[in-house]
């Protein structure tokens, strides 16, 4: 079943065509990668999908809602949560203090004035939290200011804070982006245990073909703001457009 | 910061404890360090004052500029209370509390869309279109310049609100709105509006309704401004017109930022710095005291950025790490 439609979406800024006519259908319970040379598109997508961008035409459809015009805290509460390209945070504050912000936000629905809160009432949403991290494997730093994490640990933090509001599809911008090696092998393996989990929706937007071609159930080639190939992993990789694309050098920017 | 059983009760009652004993036993040690009755009550409403201020500034990382519209608008609406409807102080200072309410509605609304120096510029801008109001379209309602006089001895039904009177009830409202800031601050309510601070985007991809925190942040905020501008005419049934000023605006941050933004505890020691300073030490000093305390303020911010609460830290550092 498809939990987001994206339709006829158009989006120039200027007169460069950053999105021309943009069709995707991503399938529930799926990890489905958005690949493409720099200034495809990629990025573009995504702030429109949260709420960022406001396409010139177009719709996007999440779990049969329309996303578009919403504010990005609305988008997030409909289950729809991004990871950015750096690792957001909330830099001065405990691991914990971070998830348990998410954890409320969840509970609350975004806003509540519950400044006498009671330990009690609190200790689900810390327990959520804790739970969390130690899904993600940050449980025993959970008392560390965020800002003294490792990179590694930061986008794994982001990522506790993205899963505590158990959304139902997850965004990520370039998840291992500046990563060394064994830190991109972990966060492959999270995001895969993720999905098993969860199940998850991902969308992925990554440059790294090792991470794309190990994680996704299905695989979409932007380029030059149009979707110019689809397909499974094996469909993709031997794909004329897309060696053209990559190799030809006509969208490097 | 959470701990691990999440209790929030229990830290909060020794300070809490402290400060009240500390409040309540001013009249009894203030004089011997040269203060004398009356400032005590005047440090106290401060105290509030300031509070409230490090609530907007420290934890949710928002420098106003005009918060005498809070402080001066709760003043004039007491004063006006007090001298047309009924000399007891609760409905005074309940309809002033209201109206800085209101104004915070208001003008939280129309400024914190903007972070930054553009929020600070707006609500100087704000604050000094109330005090200009004041001075001139509404002089008939507010005495101009010459501020509201002829207010009647405020009452708290047959109690004459005077002297010690006065004091304890501010002290008792103080004790109180410590301890309401301390619970708020503990709250996930504060925990939001640390995050707001730390990294609002984020915060907004959480799923948090940002603009609501820093609306009830602001008006928070606001309330403690108003009360304290009410216990002001309480304590001095005459509100002038300097209660709107900017000048009375820069004086709250320069004490929160002097005891130390974001400690709570910091700004109520820097408020009653201040106040000791101008009130106390400055006979000795004759008139170069404000050349005095100017030096003193840059001299924190330069080599103490977090206040004295930053230097109480080092020197125990220093006494209990050693080498360290």
């Amino acid at each position: 079943m498809a939990i987001l439609e994206i339709r006829d979406v158009s989006k120039n800024f200027g007169g460069l065509a950053a999105l021309g006519d943009v069709n995707l259908t991503i399938e529930e319970g799926t990890i489905h990668s958005l690949i493409g040379p720099n200034g495809a598109g990629k990025s573009t997508l995504l702030n429109v999908l949260v709420g960022l961008l406001e396409p010139d035409v177009g719709t996007v459809l999440f779990k049969g809602e329309p996303v578009l015009g919403k504010a990005p805290h609305e988008i997030n509460q409909m289950g729809l949560a991004r990871v950015f390209q750096t690792p957001a945070i909330f830099d001065d504050m405990s691991v914990l203090e971070n998830v348990a912000i998410a954890a409320y936000a969840a509970r609350d629905g975004g806003y509540a004035f519950n400044v006498f809160e009671t330990p009690a009432s609190a200790k689900p949403c810390i327990d959520l939290a804790k739970e969390t991290l130690n899904d993600v494997g940050l449980f025993e730093q959970r008392k560390v200011i965020a800002s003294h994490l490792s990179r590694g640990d930061k986008r794994r933090l982001e990522m506790a804070l993205c899963l505590a509001r158990k959304p139902d599809m997850l965004l990520l911008d370039e998840p291992t982006a500046g990563m060394a090696r064994a830190d991109t092998e972990n966060t492959i393996k999270l995001l895969q245990r993720i999905s098993d989990k969860g199940g998850i929706t991902m969308v992925i937007v990554e440059h790294d073909m090792n991470v794309v071609f190990s994680l996704s159930n299905y695989i979409s080639v932007l380029a030059q703001g149009r979707i110019i190939a689809e397909g499974v992993p094996d469909e993709i990789k031997g794909h004329p457009k897309v060696i053209e694309a990559y190799l030809g050098g006509e969208t490097e920017e | 910061m959470i701990s691990d059983n999440a209790s929030f009760y229990k830290k909060d009652i020794l300070p809490v404890t402290t400060f009240a004993v500390v409040l309540l036993t001013m009249p009894f040690w203030f004089r011997y360090i040269g203060g004398y009755s009356g400032l005590d009550t005047k440090i106290v409403i401060w105290i509030i004052f300031a509070i409230g201020f490090d609530i907007l500034l420290g934890y949710m990382g928002f420098l106003s500029f005009g918060h005498a519209a809070f402080f001066g608008t709760s003043a004039y609406f007491t004063g006006l209370m007090l001298l047309h409807y009924s000399n007891n102080i609760l409905p005074a200072i309940t309809v002033g509390v209201i109206s800085a309410i209101i104004m915070a509605f208001i003008i939280g609304f129309l400024t914190l869309k903007r972070t930054g120096i553009y929020f600070s510029i707006l609500t100087l801008a704000f604050g000094e279109m109330l005090h200009s109001m004041v001075l001139s379209t509404l002089q008939d309602w507010t005495g101009g310049d010459n501020g509201l006089t002829g207010l009647p001895t405020p009452m708290l039904f047959d109690i004459k609100m005077q002297g010690d009177n006065v004091f304890y009830l501010t002290v008792i409202v103080a004790i109180v709105m410590y301890y309401i800031a301390r619970r708020i601050i503990g709250s996930p309510f504060g925990l939001m509006l640390k995050a707001i601070k730390s990294n609002q985007v984020r915060l907004e991809y959480t799923g948090v309704h940002v603009a609501r925190y820093k609306l009830m942040g602001f008006v928070i905020s606001a309330v403690y401004a108003g009360v304290a501008g009410a216990l002001m005419i309480v304590y001095e049934p005459y509100v002038a017109s300097e209660f709107m000023g900017w000048h009375l605006s820069g004086q709250v941050v320069i004490m929160t930022v002097l005891g130390g933004v974001g400690t709570l505890f910091g700004p109520m020691l820097g408020a009653a710095f201040m106040l000791y300073f101008e009130n106390v030490v400055s006979v000795y000093l004759g008139a170069q005291w404000l050349l005095v305390l100017g030096a003193i303020f840059m001299a924190t911010v330069i080599f103490l950025p977090g206040g004295f609460v930053e230097a109480g830290s080092r020197i125990k550092k220093a006494l209990t790490g050693g080498g360290k």
